[in-house]
C-alpha cells in the first residue's frame, strides 16, 4: 500500500534521511522505532507532504506522491496524528473532530457514522465534546488526535509517538485502542520511542538510526534481536 | 438628556464603523499573524468603491452597494494573491512593512483616481430624522448600529456554526496541522482576506455619509481601529467590538463635553493606559497552552 523508495530528505544542507526504504502492506501494522533525532518524524511528515523530497520517491497504492499537496494526500487516504498531538486549542473536541472530515465531506453531508465510531472508541471524548481542546489532559488530547485522524476516513493511519509525554498507564491505554483500530482492518504506520509498546502492537518493524534503516523484520524477531534489546529495551 | 441621546447614538454609530474595521483587522491577524497596517485604507477604499458606483457611475442604491462590495471582495482576493502570497515565505515583519507600503500606495492611487476634493456619499435614508424623547437623531446612525449588530451576528454564526468558519478558525490556530487534516489552507486564507476586505467595505459605505469621502480618511480610521483592538484585547473578536464602541463613544462624547480639540485624547489615552497596565486588553486571550 505504501512504499518508501530510497528516500532522501534534507533541511538545507543537512540530510535528515539518507536513502530510506520501507514498505507497509494492506492491513498491516508497522512500527518504526529509533532514538530521538533518528528521522522518524521527518519521515512521517514527508509521507504527509510537509517536507520536500530531495531524492527517491514515495508511492501510495502504486502512485507517486511526489507532486501532490498535503491536502491531496489526505484525500487519497493518508491521515496523521502528529507528534505532540497538535490539537486545535480554541476548537471544541467535537469541532476538532469535524474539521478533519473536510477531506471527503460535501457541504451539508453527514459525518454521524464517523463521529459515532470515534466516540465509541474513545468514550471520554464524547463526555468532553463541548470542551475546548486546550483544556484536555495529555491522554485525552492524544485520543482526540487519533480520533481526529480517523475522521478523515483514512486508508493508512500515521501515528507519531502516541505515547509521548504520557504516564505509563495512559500510554498502555492508548496502545490498547491502537490495537482495536488495527483489528478493524486499518493499515497503520506507527513511529515510537517506546519500543515495547510499539512492537507489541505491530506485525513488522523497522529500526531507524541517524536517517538510515539499520534493521527490519517481523516484530517478534526484532523484540528478540540482541541489538534492539540492548539499545531500545534496556536489557 | 436630549443631547445625550443624540450623542450616544452618533457615538455608537461611529463606534460600529470602528468595530467593523477592527474585526477585519483581527480576523486577518489571527489567521495569518499579519498586523495589517493598510486596514484603514481598506475602509477608505470601501467608501470610494461606493463613490465610484453610486456617485460617478450613478447606479441605483442596491446595485451600487452590491457593486461596491463585489469590488471590495475582488480587492481582498487581489491583496491576498499579489501582496500576501508572494511575501508569504518572508518573516512576518517583512509582510507587515509590506502592508504599510501598500497602504501608502493605495492612498495615492485613490488620490490620483478621485482627486483631493472630498465627495459626499449618499445614504439610503438620506436626511431622514427620528425623534426620541425630544432628541433628533439621524436614521442613518440607527441603521448603522442595527446593520453592524446583524453583521456581527452573521459573523458569529459563520465562525461557530459552519464548516467553513470552523476550518477558518483551525487554520488561524495551527496552519501546519490544518494542512495535515486535509484543509485547503490557501483557499481559506484567501477567503479570510476577502472577508476582511468586504467588512472594511461595509464600514466604508456606512462611514461615507457620516464623514466626507476623502482619500486621507484611512489613517485616522486605522489608528482608531488599532486603539480599539488594543483596548478590547488583541486577537479577540468581542474585544474588537467593545473596543470599537468605546473609541467611538469616547470620540463623540469627548468632543462635546470636553473639547473637540482633545476628542481623540480619551481613546488614545485609554489605549496607552491599557498598554501599560493591562496589555492583554479587556477580553485577553481565551486560548491557553497547557504545560
Amino acid at each position: 500500500m505504501l512504499a518508501v523508495e530510497d528516500l532522501t530528505v534534507a533541511y538545507g544542507d543537512i540530510a535528515a534521511l539518507h536513502g530510506v526504504s520501507l514498505e507497509v502492506r494492506q492491513g498491516e501494522t508497522v512500527a518504526l522505532i529509533g532514538a530521538n533525532g533518528a528521522g522518524k518524524t521527518t519521515l512521517l511528515q514527508t509521507i504527509s507532504g510537509l517536507n520536500a523530497i530531495r531524492g527517491g520517491d514515495i508511492r501510495f497504492a502504486g502512485n507517486s506522491l511526489k507532486r501532490l499537496s498535503c491536502e491531496r494526500r489526505v484525500r487519497l487516504g493518508i491521515a496523521q496524528a502528529p507528534e505532540g498531538r497538535r490539537i486545535f486549542p480554541g476548537l471544541t473536541v467535537e469541532e476538532n473532530l469535524v474539521v478533519a472530515t473536510a477531506a471527503w465531506r460535501r457541504p451539508g453531508g453527514s459525518y454521524a457514522d464517523e463521529l459515532a465510531f470515534a466516540f465509541d472508541l474513545f468514550p471520554r471524548l464524547k463526555e468532553r465534546r463541548r470542551q475546548l481542546g486546550w483544556s484536555l489532559s495529555g491522554g485525552e488530547q492524544q485520543m482526540l488526535a487519533i480520533g481526529r485522524a480517523l475522521m478523515a476516513r483514512p486508508k493508512l493511519l500515521l501515528l507519531d509517538e502516541p505515547s509521548l509525554g504520557l504516564a505509563p498507564r495512559l500510554a498502555e491505554e492508548v496502545y490498547e485502542r491502537v490495537g482495536r483500530i488495527r483489528e478493524s482492518g486499518l493499515t497503520i504506520l506507527v513511529v515510537e520511542q517506546n519500543t515495547v509498546l510499539a512492537l507489541a502492537v505491530a506485525d513488522r518493524g523497522y529500526v531507524l538510526e541517524t536517517g538510515r534503516v539499520v534493521l527490519a523484520g517481523p516484530a517478534a524477531e526484532l523484540k528478540a534481536n540482541p541489538r534492539v534489546r540492548e539499545a531500545y529495551l534496556g536489557r | 438628556m436630549a443631547d445625550l441621546i443624540q450623542l450616544l447614538t452618533n457615538g455608537l454609530a461611529l463606534g460600529s464603523v470602528y468595530a467593523l474595521a477592527a474585526i477585519g483587522f483581527v480576523i486577518v491577524y489571527s489567521a495569518t499573524g499579519v498586523v495589517n497596517f493598510a486596514a484603514g485604507q481598506f475602509v477608505m477604499l470601501g467608501t470610494f468603491a461606493g463613490v465610484a458606483t453610486l456617485v460617478n457611475a450613478g447606479w441605483p442604491l442596491p446595485v451600487g452597494y452590491a457593486g461596491a462590495l463585489a469590488l471590495m471582495a475582488l480587492f481582498g482576493l487581489l491583496f491576498y494573491a499579489v501582496v500576501y502570497l508572494p511575501l508569504g515565505r518572508s518573516p512576518v515583519v517583512t509582510i507587515i512593512i509590506g502592508t504599510v507600503a501598500i497602504g501608502i500606495t493605495l492612498q495615492n492611487a485613490a488620490l490620483l483616481t478621485f482627486g483631493s476634493w472630498p465627495f459626499r456619499l449618499p445614504s439610503p435614508v438620506e436626511g431622514m430624522m427620528l425623534e426620541v424623547a425630544g432628541a433628533v437623531i439621524p436614521v442613518h446612525a440607527v441603521a448603522v448600529v442595527v446593520a453592524t449588530a446583524v453583521l456581527i451576528g452573521l459573523m458569529w454564526l459563520l465562525l461557530n456554526r459552519t464548516a467553513l468558519g470552523i476550518a477558518m478558525r483551525a487554520v488561524a490556530q495551527d496552519a501546519k496541522t490544518a494542512r495535515l487534516m486535509g484543509l485547503r489552507v490557501n483557499a481559506l486564507l484567501a477567503f479570510t482576506w476577502v472577508l476582511a476586505a468586504v467588512l472594511a467595505g461595509i464600514a466604508g459605505l456606512m462611514l461615507g455619509p457620516m464623514w466626507f469621502a476623502d482619500v486621507n480618511m484611512g489613517d485616522p480610521i486605522a489608528l482608531k481601529a488599532f486603539a480599539a483592538t488594543i483596548i478590547g484585547g488583541f486577537g479577540s473578536l468581542p474585544g474588537a467590538i467593545a473596543g470599537g464602541l468605546f473609541v467611538g463613544l469616547a470620540e463623540v462624547l469627548g468632543a462635546s463635553y470636553v473639547s473637540s480639540a482633545y476628542k481623540d485624547l480619551i481613546a488614545f489615552g485609554a489605549m496607552i493606559l491599557f498598554l501599560l497596565l493591562r496589555p492583554q486588553g479587556v477580553f485577553g486571550e481565551r486560548i491557553q497552552d497547557r504545560g
